[in-house]
């Protein structure tokens, strides 16, 4: 199995739940940010169908699961995102992402912490999706039972990873 | 003269207290469940629009029935039949249906265990279903509806912060979305840019024909000011009402110690 590298990780939390329009603005402020692995959002599932009830079944029309353009790449988002959690390469990028929440958390406020939020190293259910030879980037951005993959951006060829000024 | 009368005893009238607390939100709690005290229409919503958000009959449909109206029927000889006078929907036979509201845990103006309260004290004929987050309250159809429009039109009601929701209710304990309304997976209800609450599906999430209006959102000062849940960070602490932490100690402290036979030595 490849050894995954330990990375600092960050969390974004706003005191409101974000609508797709929102998380799109500000994720597309974010990845710009040179020094940032990998992105986790987490939030209220959004469902396709109705789960419970006499409309179990039917479709669910609603405008918050959508898809949204990340740097010219489409993500298919399934929540109303709650949580934003990063890893960097470095604990200096989370002044980066502060000073970009500064100025786009202004209606209703946010909080960054830092921690341990995501997956680092291979459990046993992950073990048993991959095998031993697990992508470690995999590792902790989605749900092994999920058949659906996390989405990668590629980013301009100017935006040059862990390098720039910002 | 009686020993009883000179004490007054004899003219004490019982005043019924519905709950502890000097804070605003305990206050505001007396309020809703003390029958006598008129609750503050806030909104207007027509009879084809509360059948429309329960999605039970079709507007206009005549009520089912489940059994002949109790007039027709051979009533047994039964003196509690003649005691309790029934309800215009038991009366006629109508079925039992529900309706459940989700309240946000962000100052929304009703809360389940408050609204089971409230609905005790002031509805005949139904049956309350208490959960953390929900609330759902069955009888007679005719009943429901009639009981639907003062928890809708009334102050227990706000448009962002309680919805109706028959099935997939989860919102209460989550944050508020960034426009305000509480989350609702299947988006039942939407803030249009006039700042009006449109539900575009039933309680049970089936798309309407047409949209209904819920009036717009309650602001927050006045949310705060009519509360009837307590909340540490957005509104009144629990804490700060000495008497309400004093109550509740006292029935934690005997329900220990007694269990079901609360006595006081």
């Amino acid at each position: 199995m490849q050894e995954a590298m330990i990375f600092p990780q960050c969390r974004i939390v706003p005191m409101r739940l974000l609508k797709p329009d929102t998380t799109k603005r500000l994720l597309n402020e974010i990845v710009g940010v040179p020094g940032i692995c990998r992105i986790l959002l987490n939030g209220q599932n959004i469902p396709l169908n109705v789960p419970y009830g006499p409309a179990r079944g039917m479709k669910n029309t609603t405008n918050l699961r959508k898809k949204i353009e990340i740097a010219g790449n489409s993500v298919d988002l399934h929540v109303q995102v709650g949580t934003i959690t990063v890893e960097i390469e470095d604990r200096a990028v989370v002044g980066k992402i502060r000073t970009i929440c500064d100025a786009f958390f202004t209606d209703f406020s946010y909080y960054i912490q830092e921690g341990k939020f995501m997956k680092t190293s291979p459990s046993m259910v992950d073990y048993a999706r991959y095998g031993p030879s697990a992508d470690p980037s995999v590792i902790g951005l989605v749900d092994p039972k999920r058949k659906e993959q996390p989405a990668f951006i590629r980013m301009p060829d100017e935006r040059i990873c862990g390098e720039g000024d910002f | 003269m009686s020993v009883f009368a000179a004490r007054g005893i004899f003219n004490m009238a019982r005043t019924p207290q519905y709950g502890p607390g000097t804070s605003v939100v305990a206050i505001n709690r007396r309020k809703q469940m003390d029958p006598s005290h008129k609750l503050t229409i806030m909104r207007h919503i027509s009879d084809e629009d509360i059948v429309l958000l329960l999605g039970h009959r079709a507007p206009g449909e005549r009520f089912r029935s489940v059994h002949p109206p109790i007039a027709e029927q051979q009533e047994p000889a039964c003196p509690m039949r003649k005691l309790v006078r029934p309800t215009e929907g038991a009366k006629n036979g109508d079925r039992v249906r529900y309706v459940q509201f989700a309240d946000s845990m962000f100052n929304a103006p009703c809360q389940p265990y408050q609204r089971t309260y409230a609905e005790m004290y002031r509805f005949r004929g139904i049956d309350p279903g208490t959960l953390s987050g929900r609330q759902i309250v069955e009888c007679r159809e005719r009943d429901l509806e009639q009981y639907c429009r003062l928890l809708i039109e009334t102050e227990m009601f706000d448009p962002a912060l309680v919805s109706l929701r028959g099935a997939t209710v989860h919102g209460h304990s989550l944050r508020l979305s960034e426009d305000g309304m509480q989350f609702d997976a299947l988006q039942r209800c939407l803030l249009g840019d006039d700042g009006v609450v449109r539900y575009v599906k039933d309680q049970i999430g089936l798309p309407l024909n047409r949209m209904v209006e819920v009036g717009k959102p309650l602001d927050s000062a006045w949310l705060k000011e009519h509360s009837t849940i307590f909340h540490s960070l957005v509104g009144t602490a629990l804490r700060d009402d000495r008497e309400y932490v004093e109550y509740l100690q006292r029935i934690h402290t005997l329900r220990t110690k007694y269990g079901f036979m609360p006595r006081e030595a």
